[in-house]
Protein backbone atom coordinates (compact mmCIF):
# COMPACT_ATOMS: atom_id res chain seq x y z
CA UNK A 1 0.00 0.00 0.00
CA UNK A 2 2.82 2.33 0.85
CA UNK A 3 4.57 1.28 -2.32
CA UNK A 4 1.45 1.86 -4.35
CA UNK A 5 0.84 5.35 -3.02
CA UNK A 6 4.50 6.29 -3.12
CA UNK A 7 4.90 5.18 -6.70
CA UNK A 8 1.69 6.91 -7.73
CA UNK A 9 2.87 10.12 -6.07
CA UNK A 10 6.21 9.87 -7.85
CA UNK A 11 4.57 9.10 -11.17
CA UNK A 12 2.22 12.07 -11.01
CA UNK A 13 5.03 14.32 -9.84
CA UNK A 14 7.13 13.18 -12.79
CA UNK A 15 4.23 13.73 -15.19
CA UNK A 16 3.58 17.22 -13.86
CA UNK A 17 6.31 18.66 -16.09
CA UNK A 18 5.94 19.26 -19.85
CA UNK A 19 9.52 18.28 -20.70
CA UNK A 20 9.13 15.00 -18.89
CA UNK A 21 5.78 14.32 -20.52
CA UNK A 22 7.37 15.00 -23.90
CA UNK A 23 10.10 12.49 -23.11
CA UNK A 24 7.50 9.87 -22.18
CA UNK A 25 5.53 10.54 -25.38
CA UNK A 26 8.68 10.23 -27.41
CA UNK A 27 9.65 6.97 -25.72
CA UNK A 28 6.22 5.47 -26.33
CA UNK A 29 7.27 5.03 -29.94
CA UNK A 30 10.51 3.22 -29.15
CA UNK A 31 13.52 3.34 -26.82
CA UNK A 32 16.01 6.15 -27.49
CA UNK A 33 19.44 7.30 -26.39
CA UNK A 34 19.87 10.24 -24.01
CA UNK A 35 21.51 12.25 -26.77
CA UNK A 36 18.63 11.58 -29.14
CA UNK A 37 16.06 12.48 -26.47
CA UNK A 38 17.80 15.69 -25.46
CA UNK A 39 18.13 17.02 -29.01
CA UNK A 40 14.69 18.67 -29.36
CA UNK A 41 14.96 20.56 -26.06
CA UNK A 42 16.43 24.03 -25.71
CA UNK A 43 18.21 23.30 -22.47
CA UNK A 44 21.64 22.24 -21.38
CA UNK A 45 22.41 18.57 -20.95
CA UNK A 46 22.75 18.83 -17.15
CA UNK A 47 19.22 20.26 -16.88
CA UNK A 48 17.90 17.58 -19.20
CA UNK A 49 19.61 14.86 -17.20
CA UNK A 50 17.85 16.11 -14.08
CA UNK A 51 14.52 15.52 -15.81
CA UNK A 52 15.62 12.04 -16.81
CA UNK A 53 16.62 11.31 -13.23
CA UNK A 54 13.16 12.32 -11.95
CA UNK A 55 11.59 10.05 -14.55
CA UNK A 56 13.87 7.19 -13.65
CA UNK A 57 13.27 7.60 -9.91
CA UNK A 58 9.53 7.60 -10.53
CA UNK A 59 9.91 4.25 -12.25
CA UNK A 60 8.27 5.60 -15.41
CA UNK A 61 11.41 5.00 -17.42
CA UNK A 62 14.40 2.69 -17.13
CA UNK A 63 17.85 3.36 -18.56
CA UNK A 64 20.57 0.99 -19.58
CA UNK A 65 24.13 1.76 -20.55
CA UNK A 66 25.77 -0.14 -23.36
CA UNK A 67 29.31 1.02 -24.03
CA UNK A 68 29.10 4.82 -24.11
CA UNK A 69 25.44 5.01 -25.02
CA UNK A 70 22.67 5.25 -22.39
CA UNK A 71 19.35 4.03 -23.73
CA UNK A 72 16.00 4.95 -22.16
CA UNK A 73 12.73 3.08 -22.38
CA UNK A 74 9.27 3.51 -20.88
CA UNK A 75 8.18 1.22 -18.03
CA UNK A 76 4.69 0.53 -19.26
CA UNK A 77 3.44 -1.03 -16.01
CA UNK A 78 4.27 2.04 -13.99
CA UNK A 79 2.63 4.30 -16.52
CA UNK A 80 -0.43 2.04 -16.55
CA UNK A 81 -0.77 2.45 -12.79
CA UNK A 82 -1.00 6.23 -13.06
CA UNK A 83 -3.40 5.84 -15.94
CA UNK A 84 -5.62 3.40 -14.06
CA UNK A 85 -5.92 5.84 -11.15
CA UNK A 86 -7.26 8.44 -13.55
CA UNK A 87 -9.42 5.79 -15.17
CA UNK A 88 -11.07 5.07 -11.83
CA UNK A 89 -11.89 8.73 -11.33
CA UNK A 90 -13.28 8.88 -14.83
CA UNK A 91 -15.48 5.83 -14.22
CA UNK A 92 -16.89 7.40 -11.06
CA UNK A 93 -17.87 10.60 -12.78
CA UNK A 94 -19.17 8.78 -15.81
CA UNK A 95 -21.33 6.62 -13.53
CA UNK A 96 -22.60 9.64 -11.68
CA UNK A 97 -23.43 11.47 -14.88
CA UNK A 98 -25.26 8.42 -16.23
CA UNK A 99 -27.26 8.08 -13.01
CA UNK A 100 -28.18 11.76 -13.15
CA UNK A 101 -29.37 11.38 -16.73
CA UNK A 102 -31.40 8.26 -15.91
CA UNK A 103 -32.89 9.97 -12.87
CA UNK A 104 -33.87 13.14 -14.68
CA UNK A 105 -35.21 11.33 -17.72
CA UNK A 106 -37.32 8.77 -15.92
CA UNK A 107 -37.87 9.11 -12.20
CA UNK A 108 -38.16 12.86 -12.00
CA UNK A 109 -40.60 12.92 -14.85
CA UNK A 110 -42.69 10.38 -12.94
CA UNK A 111 -42.39 12.33 -9.67
CA UNK A 112 -43.53 15.49 -11.39
CA UNK A 113 -46.57 13.68 -12.70
CA UNK A 114 -47.43 12.58 -9.16
CA UNK A 115 -46.80 16.04 -7.76
CA UNK A 116 -48.78 17.80 -10.35
CA UNK B 1 0.19 11.22 -21.55
CA UNK B 2 -0.72 14.83 -22.06
CA UNK B 3 -1.15 17.81 -19.76
CA UNK B 4 -4.88 17.23 -19.77
CA UNK B 5 -4.45 13.93 -17.99
CA UNK B 6 -4.86 15.70 -14.69
CA UNK B 7 -8.37 16.65 -15.80
CA UNK B 8 -11.30 14.46 -16.60
CA UNK B 9 -14.15 15.61 -18.75
CA UNK B 10 -17.37 13.68 -18.84
CA UNK B 11 -20.13 14.90 -21.11
CA UNK B 12 -23.43 13.53 -22.30
CA UNK B 13 -26.81 14.50 -23.61
CA UNK B 14 -29.71 14.39 -21.16
CA UNK B 15 -33.16 14.20 -22.64
CA UNK B 16 -34.67 16.84 -20.36
CA UNK B 17 -34.35 20.62 -20.28
CA UNK B 18 -31.64 22.33 -18.16
CA UNK B 19 -34.33 23.37 -15.64
CA UNK B 20 -35.05 19.70 -14.85
CA UNK B 21 -31.37 18.77 -14.62
CA UNK B 22 -30.79 21.75 -12.38
CA UNK B 23 -33.58 20.54 -10.11
CA UNK B 24 -31.99 17.12 -9.83
CA UNK B 25 -28.75 18.81 -8.83
CA UNK B 26 -30.03 21.56 -6.58
CA UNK B 27 -32.65 19.86 -4.45
CA UNK B 28 -31.24 17.65 -1.69
CA UNK B 29 -33.96 15.02 -2.01
CA UNK B 30 -33.13 14.58 -5.70
CA UNK B 31 -29.34 14.82 -5.40
CA UNK B 32 -29.33 12.03 -2.81
CA UNK B 33 -30.87 9.73 -5.40
CA UNK B 34 -28.04 9.76 -7.91
CA UNK B 35 -24.94 11.25 -6.28
CA UNK B 36 -23.67 7.94 -4.88
CA UNK B 37 -24.11 4.57 -6.53
CA UNK B 38 -26.62 2.23 -4.89
CA UNK B 39 -26.64 0.35 -2.60
CA UNK B 40 -24.62 2.95 -0.74
CA UNK B 41 -27.04 5.39 0.79
CA UNK B 42 -26.44 9.12 0.44
CA UNK B 43 -27.52 11.85 2.83
CA UNK B 44 -27.27 15.45 1.70
CA UNK B 45 -26.25 17.41 4.80
CA UNK B 46 -25.57 20.80 3.20
CA UNK B 47 -26.32 22.04 -0.28
CA UNK B 48 -25.88 25.76 0.07
CA UNK B 49 -25.97 26.90 -3.54
CA UNK B 50 -24.01 30.13 -3.51
CA UNK B 51 -20.32 30.98 -3.80
CA UNK B 52 -18.77 30.07 -0.46
CA UNK B 53 -21.71 27.85 0.41
CA UNK B 54 -21.04 24.40 1.82
CA UNK B 55 -21.60 21.15 -0.03
CA UNK B 56 -21.60 18.26 2.41
CA UNK B 57 -22.80 14.72 1.77
CA UNK B 58 -22.57 11.60 3.91
CA UNK B 59 -22.90 7.97 3.05
CA UNK B 60 -23.64 4.65 4.68
CA UNK B 61 -23.64 1.02 3.75
CA UNK B 62 -25.88 -1.74 5.05
CA UNK B 63 -27.76 0.45 7.51
CA UNK B 64 -24.48 1.30 9.27
CA UNK B 65 -23.66 4.75 10.60
CA UNK B 66 -23.42 7.65 8.17
CA UNK B 67 -19.77 8.43 7.39
CA UNK B 68 -18.10 11.52 5.98
CA UNK B 69 -18.25 11.56 2.24
CA UNK B 70 -17.85 14.95 0.64
CA UNK B 71 -17.02 18.25 2.33
CA UNK B 72 -16.66 20.92 -0.31
CA UNK B 73 -17.39 24.55 -1.05
CA UNK B 74 -19.21 26.05 -4.01
CA UNK B 75 -17.16 28.53 -6.00
CA UNK B 76 -19.68 29.52 -8.61
CA UNK B 77 -23.40 28.96 -8.97
CA UNK B 78 -25.31 30.05 -12.06
CA UNK B 79 -28.76 28.46 -11.94
CA UNK B 80 -29.49 26.13 -14.84
CA UNK B 81 -26.09 26.86 -16.38
CA UNK B 82 -23.04 26.25 -14.28
CA UNK B 83 -21.76 24.97 -10.95
CA UNK B 84 -18.22 24.85 -9.63
CA UNK B 85 -17.06 23.45 -6.31
CA UNK B 86 -13.80 22.40 -4.73
CA UNK B 87 -12.69 20.07 -1.99
CA UNK B 88 -9.81 22.48 -1.25
CA UNK B 89 -12.24 24.54 0.80
CA UNK B 90 -15.19 23.81 3.02
CA UNK B 91 -18.14 26.08 3.78
CA UNK B 92 -17.34 29.78 4.04
CA UNK B 93 -14.10 29.48 2.10
CA UNK B 94 -12.43 27.72 5.05
CA UNK B 95 -9.26 25.95 3.87
CA UNK B 96 -9.62 22.18 3.98
CA UNK B 97 -7.21 19.29 3.80
CA UNK B 98 -9.05 16.82 1.67
CA UNK B 99 -7.98 13.29 0.99
CA UNK B 100 -8.32 14.07 -2.63
CA UNK B 101 -7.94 17.59 -3.88
CA UNK B 102 -10.15 18.46 -6.81
CA UNK B 103 -12.25 21.13 -8.39
CA UNK B 104 -15.31 20.18 -10.39
CA UNK B 105 -16.98 22.38 -12.98
CA UNK B 106 -20.40 21.31 -14.11
CA UNK B 107 -22.05 22.94 -17.09
CA UNK B 108 -25.54 22.64 -18.56
CA UNK B 109 -26.10 23.80 -22.13
CA UNK B 110 -29.50 23.71 -23.82
CA UNK B 111 -29.33 21.34 -26.78
CA UNK B 112 -32.30 20.52 -28.97
CA UNK B 113 -35.05 19.80 -26.44
CA UNK B 114 -32.59 18.58 -23.83
CA UNK B 115 -29.34 19.39 -22.10
CA UNK B 116 -25.68 18.89 -22.91
CA UNK B 117 -24.34 18.04 -19.46
CA UNK B 118 -20.62 18.15 -18.77
CA UNK B 119 -18.48 17.67 -15.70
CA UNK B 120 -14.87 18.72 -15.81
CA UNK B 121 -12.86 17.47 -12.85
CA UNK B 122 -9.49 19.08 -12.18
CA UNK B 123 -6.94 17.19 -10.10
CA UNK B 124 -3.61 18.17 -8.66
CA UNK B 125 -2.17 14.74 -7.94
CA UNK B 126 -2.71 12.10 -5.30
CA UNK B 127 0.25 13.45 -3.37
CA UNK B 128 -1.73 13.52 -0.15
CA UNK B 129 -2.00 9.77 -0.03
CA UNK B 130 0.75 9.28 2.51
CA UNK B 131 -0.63 11.98 4.74
CA UNK B 132 -3.91 10.17 4.47
CA UNK B 133 -2.21 7.10 5.87
CA UNK B 134 -0.60 8.90 8.78
CA UNK B 135 -3.96 10.36 9.66
CA UNK B 136 -5.05 6.79 10.22
CA UNK B 137 -7.97 6.71 7.87
CA UNK B 138 -7.31 3.14 6.90
CA UNK B 139 -5.65 -0.03 8.09
CA UNK B 140 -4.64 -1.76 4.93
CA UNK B 141 -5.36 -2.54 1.38
CA UNK B 142 -8.87 -3.79 2.02
CA UNK B 143 -9.83 -0.54 3.64
CA UNK B 144 -8.09 1.48 0.98
CA UNK B 145 -10.10 -0.17 -1.71
CA UNK B 146 -13.30 0.13 0.29
CA UNK B 147 -12.54 3.78 0.81
CA UNK B 148 -11.82 4.32 -2.81
CA UNK B 149 -15.11 2.73 -3.72
CA UNK B 150 -16.82 4.64 -0.98
CA UNK B 151 -14.96 7.87 -1.49
CA UNK B 152 -15.78 7.50 -5.02
CA UNK B 153 -18.52 9.78 -4.88
CA UNK B 154 -16.45 12.07 -2.78
CA UNK B 155 -14.67 12.77 -5.92
CA UNK B 156 -17.54 14.88 -6.39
Amino acid sequence: MVTFHTSLDAAFHALADPTRRAVISRLMARPASVKELAAPFAMGLPAFLKHLRVLEESGLIATEKTGRVRTCRVEIEQLAEAESWLGEQRALWQGRTDRLAAYVETRMARDDTHDG
Amino acid sequence: MTAEDADLTIARFIDAPPAAVWQAWSRPEHLARWWIPAPIECRVVTLDLRPGGGFVTKMREDDGPFKPHLDACFLEVVPERRLAFTTALSAGWRPAEPWLLLTAIVTLEPERRGTRYAARVLHKSPADARRHETLGFHDGWGTVIDQLAALAPRLG
